[in-house]
């Protein structure tokens, strides 16, 4: 069979110009940036905490830490990769991490359930303020993966604006949490990791209608 | 006979680099390729417009495609995405029925848009949902005449329509 003459293909050959092709890396690296730029800006207006480097923190302190900060790295690659579409592209692993991140809010309100725990280790203001800075902290990382995922061709704009906010809220609220002195599972498992549950509520609302193509 | 994936992916590779020849080929053989991947689920008279609008699509996140991945399945989530987002505008068309107007393929051809083919997304669906979307968005029925061939109530054929179609969008990517 000929091929049927297409105006639109000659048009569109007409206009073209090289491209660097997007690469997984430069995503990596602008999110990387994000986020050190995140914590340095804490460390100039509050400081970082010197409990660690002193053996002064708990295990749950580095646990918990880890485990969000695992969260943020895992949700912000994947959302990286979403930028260049694919048919079979699937974040099974992804959500299991999640499930592992819900054992610290899961065993801080059974803790609190059984002994009063999150009350006697820590006070609901100081939660709060955590709550509220981890969550403002993670506007750095929303932008860079948002910037990221406007250049490139999201195919499913509500999942990516859903991780493009468990990015942010995860590492948003570790990057505030090298500030916090408060390292106990009552104050870490609940006030450390709102920030995420209301970053991914937040990304699933407002992120899919600015990266829509 | 359609390019094959290495094929399309050297020119692609070439067109990324600004070259126009290898870009008009691509462009063309993609064409074919889509005519035939959309074939089954959108009404003749709206491939067109569906294929171009896709053409558009390609040439404007042609940086997205990394040459360290295969290029069909590239292709085919740009082709999905544009096709959910043709479902949910999709108009009632004088030209409704699907024709039976399949091209001679070969096999090899066959297996690879079988795989990544939009009635693999169609299976995820519950059967009431993938009814009222075949019915109202493909077909072409009015709400009223989809719910008495199926016999669910109106209103009952809207919900599965935005519930399939919300969930058609996203199984976009994941759904081999």
């Amino acid at each position: 069979m000929p091929p049927r003459p297409n105006p639109l293909i000659a048009q569109l050959a007409g206009e073209l110009e090289p491209v660097r092709p997007l690469r997984m890396r430069h995503g990596l690296a602008l999110v990387a940036i994000a986020t050190v730029l995140t914590i340095a800006a804490i460390a100039l207006w509050q400081g970082l905490w010197s409990g660690p480097a002193k053996g002064q923190a708990a295990a749950i302190f580095f646990i918990a830490n880890g485990l969000i900060a695992l969260v943020g790295l895992a949700s912000a690659r994947t959302v990286v990769r979403m930028a260049t579409p694919r048919v079979g592209a699937r974040q099974d692993g992804l959500r299991w991490l999640l499930a592992a991140l819900a054992i610290l809010p899961v065993t801080a309100l059974l803790l609190m359930a059984l002994e009063g725990a999150v009350g006697r280790h820590d006070h609901a203001t100081d939660g709060l303020n955590c709550f509220i800075a981890g969550t403002v902290s993670g506007i750095g990382v929303a932008a860079a993966l948002i910037l990221w995922l406007r250049r490139g061709a999201p195919v499913a704009p509500n999942v990516a604006g859903f991780y493009t906010g468990i990015a942010a809220g995860a590492l948003g609220s570790f990057a505030h949490g090298m500030s916090c002195p408060f390292d106990t599972i009552g104050h870490l498992g609940i006030w450390h990791v709102a920030p995420v549950a209301m970053s991914a509520a937040l990304g699933r609302i407002a992120v899919p209608a600015l990266i829509r193509w | 006979m359609i390019a094959d994936e290495p094929t399309f992916a050297r020119l692609m590779i070439a067109s990324q680099g600004g070259d126009r020849r290898a870009y008009t080929v691509l462009l063309t053989e993609a064409q074919f390729w889509l005519e035939r991947f959309f074939r089954r689920r959108v009404p003749p008279a709206q491939i067109d417009d569906l294929v171009q609008d896709v053409l558009l699509a390609i040439h404007a996140k042609r940086a997205t495609w990394d040459e360290t991945r295969a290029f069909l399945p590239w292709l085919a989530a740009i082709a999905r995405y544009r096709w959910v987002d043709h479902l949910r505008r999709a108009y009632r068309s004088s030209e409704s029925e699907l024709g039976d107007h399949d091209a001679p393929a070969d096999s090899e051809e066959e297996a690879v848009l079988a795989r990544m083919s939009l009635d693999r997304l169609f299976v995820q669906l519950s059967p009431a949902q993938c009814n009222a979307i075949e019915l109202v968005k493909i077909e072409g029925l009015s709400v009223t005449e989809a719910a008495m061939r199926t016999g669910q109530s109106e209103s009952l054929i809207k919900v599965n329509i935005h519930r399939g179609l919300r969930k058609l969008s996203a199984l976009v990517e994941e759904a081999d």
